[in-house]
């Protein structure tokens, strides 16, 4: 089966031009719960107050504020925010090309297939030439009025974008503080070799969303009148420090 | 700046236990806006109505429902959801370790840091350095709200990074979207051809070259307005009235924020 294109456009970079489509690459199924009132199970629905008399404020009397000082704002409505909608081209424009794993994977937001569009000349020379240079191209581009900043790499034949949050949108991993910890080489090692013993290859179909199973069970045997019985999790005790190597070194026998 | 905890557990793999806090690693970076009343420029804040009653609901009063049927929901509560899995409620347990290399994007949801918790600071930044030294990550699973996640643990500078991963009946198989090769000649030459370009264009990843248009666009607009018109003011402010309504909004947030998980 053959999904719809969300979106269609050409990648630039040179003097080519590439056209594509967009696909989706993830589609999610999850449980979706509402807000209730604990009275009488109505589904509650979202108002805006006014936040000293309390009362409701209709759709029609709100407006949009900036806060520029204590209690001071700048107005802004919606005229002015759909002007500065970016124009959208249809061009995804390749600024630079990195080597490939060069980028944190905390910058990546959501990854979409591409398809090659009217011709696939093109499309397969773009993919292989990717391959060999071991490259992805960072590019920009506009979509649904926004505009995106992505990371263009192929994987085999195909070609995929994976959508980039920006510099000021990722925390530093420096702002946690980390403390320096002396390590010995013989706790190390002993890591490493457990860390060795408990490895196998990355098969994302061993795991399945039991979960929500047994959550969509939990729910029916509710809805049957059935009393749940309330499991208490329970708090694994911390490795004390000093017994750290030892640890490791039980943990290894026990794997091997 | 401290950041705030989301969730607290230990890490566990093998016999090893190591406390940790689960943090926020990214945030939007939306310009945010304040709604006011048009009237006198109130601030607005969110909050929850009942239709049936015709009033507001106060936070202690909200619930997670789940719908059966139009207008029938099954009320499921905080112990309850907790009760699915519990020994994957508090604790995140590598099952395997993996070469970072081989976890697909596409995989990739969400990130979080975690950090150590009290008395785990050695057993932490002994696991970031294994890993360091292996280019592994770990593969475990652990619910947070409503949801059991599969996740990834792996490094990011010198941090544990927690990433949930998707299931992988929710990634579409790429075979759906690229047509099979038709004869249509050797794309040799073009390939040589763009290989040559993308040498030439080669850079090293800054991602602070590539700003927020939109961002910096509504950053003007607000700057250009400031200089044209006088900001409006509120009534009165906040601490005035801190007792009340102040109060009430944290509450509030914070119960919904609990409520519909951390997304």
């Amino acid at each position: 089966m053959v999904s719809r294109a969300l979106w269609k456009g050409q990648i630039h970079f040179g003097d080519f031009d590439v056209p594509v489509k967009l696909h989706t690459a993830v589609r999610e199924q999850r449980i979706q719960f509402h807000l209730l009132h604990s009275r009488d199970h109505v589904r509650l629905r979202q108002h805006m107050l006014c936040a000293y008399e309390k009362v409701p404020v209709p759709r029609e009397e709100q407006v949009r504020g900036f806060e520029v000082g204590e209690g001071r704002y700048i107005i802004v409505d919606d005229d002015e925010l759909e002007r500065l909608e970016p124009e959208g081209n249809r061009t995804i424009e390749i600024h630079d090309f990195v080597r490939g794993g060069q980028i944190d994977p905390l910058y990546f937001d959501r990854v979409y297939y591409l398809a090659p569009d009217v011709m696939l000349r093109g499309y397969r020379a773009l993919a292989e030439a990717l391959g060999e240079t071991g490259m992805e191209g960072i590019c920009t581009w506009t979509m649904r009025k926004r505009s995106y900043l992505g990371s263009l790499a192929a994987k085999g034949k195909a070609m995929r974008l994976i959508t980039l949050r920006h510099a000021d949108e990722v925390i530093d991993a420096g702002s946690l503080d980390l403390p320096v910890t002396g390590l010995s080489d013989r706790e190390l090692e002993a890591g490493v070799n457990l860390v060795a013993a408990l490895s196998a290859p990355f098969q994302p179909e061993k795991f399945e969303n039991d979960h929500q199973k047994k959550l969509r069970e939990l729910i029916d045997r509710k809805a049957a009148g059935e009393k749940i019985s309330i499991l208490r999790p329970r708090q694994r005790r911390a490795t004390p420090p000093d017994r750290l190597l030892e640890t490791l070194e039980a943990s290894l026998k026990k794997a091997v | 700046m401290a950041l705030q905890s989301i969730w607290t557990g230990t890490i566990t793999f093998s016999l090893v236990a190591i406390p940790v806090r689960l943090v926020k690693a990214v945030r939007p970076d939306r310009i945010s806006f304040r709604m006011l009343h048009a009237k006198d420029y109130s601030p607005l804040i969110r909050a929850f109505y009942c239709p049936d009653e015709d009033r507001m609901v106060p936070p202690g009063e909200i619930v997670r429902g789940y719908e059966v049927g139009p207008e029938q929901y099954i009320e499921v509560t905080e112990d309850e959801l907790d009760s699915v899995s519990p020994e994957r409620s508090r604790t995140i347990e590598i099952m395997d370790f993996v070469d970072v290399s081989d976890v697909d994007p596409l995989y990739y949801d969400r990130p979080y840091y975690l950090a150590p918790g009290r008395g785990g600071e050695k057993a932490y930044g002994l696991l970031v350095q294994v890993m360091l030294r292996t280019n592994r990550g770990g593969i475990a699973k652990f619910v947070l709200g409503e949801r059991e996640h599969l996740v990834l643990l792996r490094v990011s500078g010198a941090a544990l990074s927690l990433v949930t991963l998707h299931y992988s009946d929710e990634v579409v198989p790429a075979a759906e979207t690229v047509p099979e090769e038709k004869e249509e000649g050797g794309v040799e030459e073009e390939k040589d051809r763009m290989a040559r370009t993308i040498r030439r264009m080669e850079a090293r990843f800054d991602p602070a070259r590539y700003r927020d248009d939109r961002r910096r666009k509504i950053m003007a607009l607000l700057g250009r307005k400031e200089e044209v018109e006088a900001p409006v003011e509120a009534p009165t402010s906040f601490e005035d009235t801190q007792e009340g309504p102040g109060d009430l909004v944290a509450v509030l947030q914070e119960s919904v924020r609990k409520l519909k998980g951390v997304r």
